[in-house]
């Protein structure tokens, strides 16, 4: 009895110490990696930098109109936005640090460009916002200072060129680029073409000394060998959607597009004045003309964007609105969106020859940018579109018909950038004089810094408040680039 | 049939051996009343019975016996037979004996006097009548401090918060940190005890830290040997709370609806139930109603177009017509049997939950053997093995949006559609391809949905024990114990072609996920007891354990499916199969201890101490120490208190627990390490992403410290007791991960900081109004609150981003709001509400008080029992009430400006004034530092349809944040114990019967929803339970 009861507790107690499995053996996650390759970080970057098509910006942009409610952004009543792209930049920061690692240079001139785009697209939205002292967490500063936009275009410049210039000399290989596949001089394209659009973006300030503006476009421009630039929709910074889960164009299956979105009134009646054939690879014909050919413009119509929403609703059930093509809802792999394209380039050349920075046949680089537009919808017959007078361009006019082009070649693409195109030039016109209109009838210029900054950030963000906008944070006060 | 004969031959069994004289006689207490379920039992032998309710008993014994009288609270009693045959006894109340041994931390019993700390105890016969599908739903309003909220979904877990938190649930003293609530059989059942402070747990170390519930399993009993059988049999026939929909209106939008092809679109009005009124007349059309086209209209074999059919409310009925009757059958047979050297229990359990929605159900199976053996005197083992199984086919996904079935019922579907139409769910000639519905972009046809979009569970659990205790010497003695739980579970989502997900039209997919699980926990100790006077006692444990776990999950899915209806992964149409897979291993190392000591039976001290070297925090922060001491004071031992008082106690305890891990959620131990995720593959082209928060390096572990002081008292020879309970703990180095400014590329960084307090208060309050020889009456009540406190905010920040300040509640609600003037007026502009851009605060989330109220009323051979719970005060935020306003389908939107609306009239001013001059300006924090406004009343009429479709009537419904309040009558049972009389003609020794309700009766201040789960993201309507249970021993 005794020596059982003896083997068997020896048992329990080879059992209790047997079962031990040391502490610092299980301080490795077998789940994650603590170091990746800079180029999956790249792959990334890259979705979240070219993915952009905004239902928000075509609002906002009097492409679309809303019916389920009143929606701020048609109504220009709209209030704040985030600050997700500083984690776009931590990534990109992420992929240097692992470039240095594994010294791979060409990522870390690649972060370059990514850093400047990602920086643009946050002083666009809000003005002054943290950039030299940005992304240090891990050198323990919490608390970033806000640099002027000033300054933050005035590093973006100077880092675009030299991105350009490092780039023509680096011999190492890209992976992971779901863009260009490595193609180094199509890089280069993009980051000058970009390079021209922020200069663009900075026309207001065209007689500042320090940007110097005027020569730096032309220094790019007249030097096609040192900076080459777009030369073709083949050149396009585009991402392609697939039939693939978590690759499909992002509006496919979305319930409110098929149902409560309609085409702007002033958007599609310039297309119908135009007669704009793309006016049929955007929009669906009206219920109440369904019977009609697809290729007659008076079976599209739209909603007014600043329309009382009673109205509007109203002609929406009465089958007198088009929704978008059903293409952007039905097709996983519908169209390529647009970081910057190939039209885009030709209308910044276009505008910039009207500004006189350039000296160029401004008609050539005016009708490159609609052929190119056209073909991105792949619409061949547009010869007779060329040369219809009303949008051909006269003296005095140019800038207004070259963004009015603009407009109508960014069509739910491009994000945000032609809703700033307008908010520089002031073309084409948004209308506001519609019942429905909020903000006092004020189109904002900006959007309010987010709630978080001012707990985690306040005395920073004070200061970039007071020194920036007289009056408080809100959406209509006037950030430097539009002064 | 079968059973029956099973059950003669162990009652045969059980006859052979015993033939002896018969004892017999009558047992009451002091005050002459009979007393029944005392434990009579024949010395130095094995076998014992009880005595029946009116105090009567009779044993067998041998002429030169001794019979020995026990029962809780009353002295215990020997009696030599000298060849008596009738013994009649008196019991003597024992005030300090009390019904008072409680099971502590670690399983150990103690009296309750001794205790330092607060524990509750729920006898397991008080859940085992009216049974629902887990035991802790019956724990609801039983425990002071502990509040289940309970889901009415089916297989959901309640929340459960004991003083706040989430606690440990440990079974046969092993935890179990999976908390698998349903693995429990609740026949098996013998005891729940709700060890409530951290004092009370602490020796669980870090998992113990917020409290635990114990539950002790039923073992064999020394006796003859017993058959027990109970079958509980409860219906869900109607429900308590189902949302109130207006039945006026239909779908549609703006007052328009027609048919087209279900796209939602057009004159289908976008999913809105802002439809046409209903049932109008036409006296123009074939059926004399207002027609329109539906989506089950005839087409016309000549144009091929649909045909206007009559657009009325026939759907009326579509939640009783959709909902069935719910059950929850559960019956348990188990067999006991034990003798002075072993003893054996064992017990096959099986709930069948028939759940309210078609085609689901929960089958969960349990087979358990328990039992000990004591080879010699001083040796005992004893061991206990559970095998469980929860298997269904289906059952239903919650939570908001389109995979809901209320949501695809009622809420987005308006009464002109009559769900028993809907049983027919193919579109003619696309079976397999694409659902019939009317509207297929929004929302899925419930029979589709029950009976084509299924999700399997399978879950294979197995856990047990295995103790022993060898006394060495009469003072030392070496205790063991090692325990297990251990289980796989696969489950399986079978998504149809067409079915609709937020955004999403389903190409068919099949998802497979498998876990395996497996924790051991292993202890090994030293035992040193020793009474050193007759007056001073000292007993104390040295342990070292061990807790070691390793899981593994991996999922599969498709992307779309090839063969509709087809469930396999070869099926998978698209490019690859989508998969993830982890692994977890996890171990903590622990030393721990405890003194207790005892003087004079009245003055208690214990002391505890606890190590734990975690594998969960970075080496050398992962090892720490934490002790705790509690003690009581019986003051009715040492002073002569007046003759009312009876019993009067005083406790107090102080505690520190630290805790190495820093995803609770989760369970996972690798957030200590920084890494990079997985992100999108794009066209196969992999990609990786570093997370946004960033971790400090020197993390530690986090720290509770608690006191607690109460006091127990009873009155009027223990006719009435109270108990109360205050304490106060502090948290801090808490591991969080603190708000960083988004622009330093981290939203948070993971350290030690923050500081809360939580304190709370509990009542608990026993008496027995009535006693006597026919009728008795006692009744419980529980009332508790519970309050947690922000007392540091890291780094010294003016408030948190959930804009709460130090010395504030952390349960303040802060919601977006719209702006309103200094007269609290609504602001609009253009008819329409202004957004305010700062949130601000709107009411507190926890309740004040929560309370139960438990009676038990005997008469003769009736018992009766009854339960009223509920929660006072506190703001829950209800998606069904905004998705109604919003979405048509609240009643009070049945009213003249709709029907303008409907006419496309804009007649609806919301009362409130508009702007007409001057500006605000705001501070950071959204503090108005300059207001020059200046405002003139609304005179802006808007359509009615779009100012709701905007506003959801947030400001009229406190933005759908509604009190919790609410009282329930959570439970109700009326028992028959079968008299000796019937009992002796059958082959029993026990029957009763019961009738049985749960969720009986609700009032509360929310509308439309049940507010016991304390959130609503659109729940199953709540369901009444009635029915009845049968319990016999033989």
């Amino acid at each position: 009895m005794k020596k059982i009861t003896t083997s068997f507790i020896c048992f329990l107690v080879f059992l209790t110490i047997n079962s031990c499995s040391k502490t610092e053996d299980l301080q490795d996650d077998p789940n994650r990696a603590t170091e990746v390759s800079p180029e999956l970080l790249l792959t990334n970057i890259e979705i979240q930098a070219f993915n952009n098509i905004s239902l928000s910006a075509a609002l906002a942009s009097r492409y679309l109109t809303y019916t389920n409610g009143v929606n701020s952004n048609q109504y220009y009543n709209w209030q704040r936005a985030g600050y997700d792209d500083y984690d776009n930049l931590k990534q990109v920061s992420k992929m240097m640090e692992e470039a240095q690692r594994t010294e791979s240079g060409v990522y870390q001139i690649l972060g370059k460009f990514f850093n400047s785009y990602f920086i643009i697209s946050l002083t666009e939205v809000f003005g002054d916002v943290p950039y030299s002292d940005a992304i240090q967490a891990t050198e323990n500063n919490y608390t970033p200072v806000y640099d002027t936009q000033k300054s933050i275009y005035l590093k973006v410049l100077n880092d675009l060129k030299d991105a350009n210039n490092e780039l023509a000399t680096n011999e190492e290989t890209i992976l992971g680029d779901i863009i260009y596949n490595g193609d180094k001089l199509k890089w280069r394209k993009l980051i000058n073409s970009y390079y021209l659009r922020v200069l663009m973006n900075l026309s207001i300030k065209e007689g500042n000394d320090e940007l110097n503006i005027v020569a730096r476009f032309n220094e790019v421009y007249t030097n096609p060998g040192k900076y080459p630039i777009f030369e073709s929709n083949e050149d396009n910074a585009a991402l392609n959607y697939y039939n693939i889960q978590d690759n499909r164009y992002p509006l496919q299956n979305n319930n409110d597009l098929q149902t409560a979105y309609y085409m702007e009134e002033s958007f599609v009646e310039r297309l119908q004045n135009f007669e704009d054939p793309r006016l049929f690879a955007f929009a669906e014909k009206k219920p109440n003309a369904a019977d009609l050919p697809n290729t007659d413009f008076s079976a599209y119509g739209g909603l007014y964007g600043s329309g009382d929403l009673n109205d509007n609703t109203s002609k929406a059930v009465a089958g007198e609105a088009s929704r978008v093509h059903p293409r952007y809802f039905t097709d996983p792999e519908n169209e390529s969106s647009l970081l910057i394209s190939y039209a885009e380039l030709e209308f910044i050349l276009a505008e910039a020859v009207a500004r006189n920075w350039i000296s160029a046949d401004i008609d050539i680089h005016y009708k490159n940018g609609i052929s190119a537009s056209m073909e991105f919808y792949n619409i061949s017959n547009f010869n007779d579109y060329l040369n219809n007078p009303d949008i051909q361009l006269s003296p005095g006019n140019e800038i207004e018909t070259i963004l009015t082009q603009k407009h109508i070649s960014m069509f739910l693409n491009t994000g945000w950038q032609i809703f700033y195109e307008q908010r520089r030039t002031g073309f084409p016109e948004f209308n506001t004089d519609g019942e429905g209109i909020l903000n006092n009838a004020k189109i904002p210029k900006r959007w309010m810094y987010p709630a978080d900054e001012a707990v985690n950030n306040g005395n920073n963000l004070t200061d970039a408040i007071q020194r920036q906008y007289p009056n408080g944070d809100n959406t209509n006060a006037e950030m430097w680039l539009l002064q | 049939m079968k059973k029956r004969i099973i059950l003669s031959i162990l009652l045969l069994i059980t006859a052979i051996g015993f033939s002896q004289n018969t004892i017999s006689g009558t047992i009451t207490d002091q005050n002459n009343i009979p007393l029944g379920g005392v434990n009579i039992s024949i010395q130095n032998s094995v076998g014992g019975t009880v005595s029946d309710f009116d105090g009567n008993y009779s044993i067998q014994a041998k002429d030169d016996d001794s019979i020995i009288f026990s029962y809780i609270g009353f002295k215990t009693q020997t009696i030599a037979l000298n060849g008596e045959n009738t013994i009649n006894i008196v019991m003597q109340e024992d005030s300090e004996q009390l019904n008072e041994v409680v099971v502590t931390a670690l399983g150990i019993k103690k009296e309750k006097k001794a205790l330092g700390y607060a524990v509750q105890e729920v006898d397991g016969e008080s859940l085992e009548k009216a049974k629902e599908a887990n035991f802790v739903n019956s724990l609801s309003g039983r425990v002071a401090g502990l509040t289940v909220k309970n889901s009415t979904d089916l297989f959901q877990n309640p929340e459960i918060n004991l003083r706040g938190a989430s606690p440990l649930l440990v079974i046969d003293g092993i935890p179990d940190r999976t908390t698998d609530i349903w693995k429990v059989n609740t026949d098996d059942i013998e005891n729940v005890s709700v060890l409530k402070g951290a004092t009370a747990s602490a020796l669980y170390g870090s998992a113990g830290r917020n409290g635990a519930i114990m539950i002790t399993t039923k073992k064999g009993k020394k006796g003859k040997m017993s058959v027990s059988f109970n079958n509980s049999t409860m219906f869900q026939p109607s429900f308590i709370k189902v949302p109130d929909v207006q039945t006026t209106y239909g779908n549609g939008n703006q007052g328009v609806y027609a048919y087209v092809d279900g796209s939602g679109s057009g004159t289908e009005g976008g999913g809105w139930i802002w439809g046409p009124k209903l049932d109008q007349l036409d006296p123009s059309t074939p059926s004399g109603y207002v027609e329109t086209t539906q989506y089950n209209s005839p087409i016309d074999p000549q144009t091929g177009e649909l045909i206007p059919i009559p657009y009325i409310s026939r759907g009326k009925n579509n939640i009783d017509d959709f909902f069935r009757t719910g059950l929850i059958q559960s019956n348990n047979i188990s067999v006991d049997w034990g003798s002075e050297k072993a003893s054996y229990r064992m017990s096959l359990s099986n709930v069948y939950q028939k759940g309210i929605v078609p085609n689901t159900d929960l089958k969960n199976t349990s087979f358990s053997v328990g039992g000990s053996i004591n080879p010699s005197d001083n040796f005992k083992v004893n061991s206990t093995l559970t095998y469980n199984k929860q298997y269904t086919n289906n059952f239903p996904e919650v939570g908001y949006g389109p995979t809901n079935y209320l949501y695809n019922l009622i809420l987005w579907t308006g009464v002109d559609v009559d769900v028993n139409d809907l049983k027919n769910y193919w579109r003619e000639g696309q079976e397999g391809y694409q659902q019939r519905h009317f509207n297929v972009s929004y929302y899925n046809n419930p029979y589709f949905q029950a009976f084509e979009y299924l999700r399997g569970y399978n879950k294979d659990n197995v856990f047990g024990n295995i103790n022993f205790e060898y006394n060495i010497t009469p003072e030392f003695s070496l205790k063991g114990r090692s325990g297990a739980n251990i289980y796989s579970l696969y489950r399986t989502y079978k998504e149809p072609k067409s079915y609709i997900g937020y955004g999403d039209k389903s190409r068919g997919n099949f998802t497979v996920e498998d876990s395996n699980y497996f924790d051991i926990t292993s202890e090994l100790g030293i035992k040193y007891e020793n009474d050193l006077t007759e007056d001073i006692s000292i007993n104390g444990e040295f342990a070292y354990a061990n807790y070691y776990r390793n899981s593994t999950y991996h999922s599969t899915a498709t992307d779309g499916l090839n063969i509709p209806g087809f469930y396999n992964l070869d099926n998978n149409s698209g490019a690859t199969l989508f998969g993830e897979n982890d692994i977890t291993k996890e171990t903590i190392h622990s030393f721990y201890g405890f003194v207790d000591l005892e003087f004079y039976n009245a003055f208690y001290l214990t002391f505890t101490g606890r190590n734990d070297k975690v594998s969960s925090l970075p080496e050398g922060n992962n090892s720490f120490f934490y002790p705790s001491i509690s003690g009581s004071v019986v003051l009715s031992s040492i002073f002569d208190l007046p003759s009312w008082a009876s019993f009067a106690k005083l406790r107090g305890s102080w505690s520190r627990v630290s805790e190495g891990k820093i995803d609770k959620q989760s369970n996972n131990p690798y957030s200590h390490i920084q890494a990079y995720e997985k992100g999108t593959s794009w066209d196969g082209t992999p990609s990786a992403y570093f997370g946004s928060a960033l971790l400090s390096p020197n993390l530690k572990p986090e720290t509770s410290d608690t006191w607690e002081i109460g006091s127990y008292i009873r009155f009027f020879q223990n006719r009435l007791g109270l108990d109360v309970a205050y304490y106060q703990a502090r948290d801090y180095n808490n591991l969080i991960y603190s708000p960083l400014s988004e622009t330093s590329g981290y939203t948070s960084l993971l350290l030690n900081g923050d500081v809360f307090k939580r304190k709370g208060i509990e009542f608990t309050l026993d008496a027995s109004p009535i006693k006597n020889e026919n009728f008795q009456w006692n009744t419980q009540i529980n009332l508790s609150q519970y309050r947690r406190y922000q007392e540091e905010i890291y780094g010294n920040k003016e408030q948190t981003e959930g804009f709460i300040r130090v010395g504030d509640r952390t349960d303040k609600i802060y919601a977006n709001v719209y702006q309103t003037n200094e007269n609290g007026e609504l602001i609009l502009e253009n008819g329409f509400p202004v957004s305010d851009p700062y949130q601000r605060y709107i009411g507190y989330d926890e309740p004040d008080w929560t309370y139960g109220i438990s009676n038990n009323i005997s008469y003769k051979n009736f018992n009766l029992s009854f339960l009223f719970d509920g929660r006072i005060n506190g703001l829950m935020y209800s998606t069904t009430n905004q998705k109604m306003w919003w979405g048509g389908t609240a009643p009070g939107t049945v009213n003249q400006f709709r029907d303008d609306a409907n006419n496309g009239e804009s007649t609806f001013i919301a009362p409130g004034v508009k702007v007409i001059g001057g500006s605000v300006e705001y501070d950071v924090n959204g503090n108005i530092v300059n207001d020059t406004r200046e405002y003139a009343p609304n005179d802006v009429a808007v359509n009615y349809i779009n100012y709701m479709q905007t506003t959801s009537n947030n400001q009229n419904k406190n933005y759908h944040y509604y009190k919790e309040t609410f009282i329930k009558l959570r439970e109700v049972t009326l028992t028959y114990t079968f008299g000796k009389a019937i009992i002796d003609k059958m082959p029993l020794s026990n029957l009763s019967l019961s009738f049985v309700g749960r969720n009986l009766w609700l009032s509360s201040d929310i509308p439309n929803v049940d507010p016991d789960s304390g959130k609503d993201n659109l729940q199953a309507p709540s369901t009444r339970s009635i029915g009845f249970n049968i319990n016999a021993k033989f």
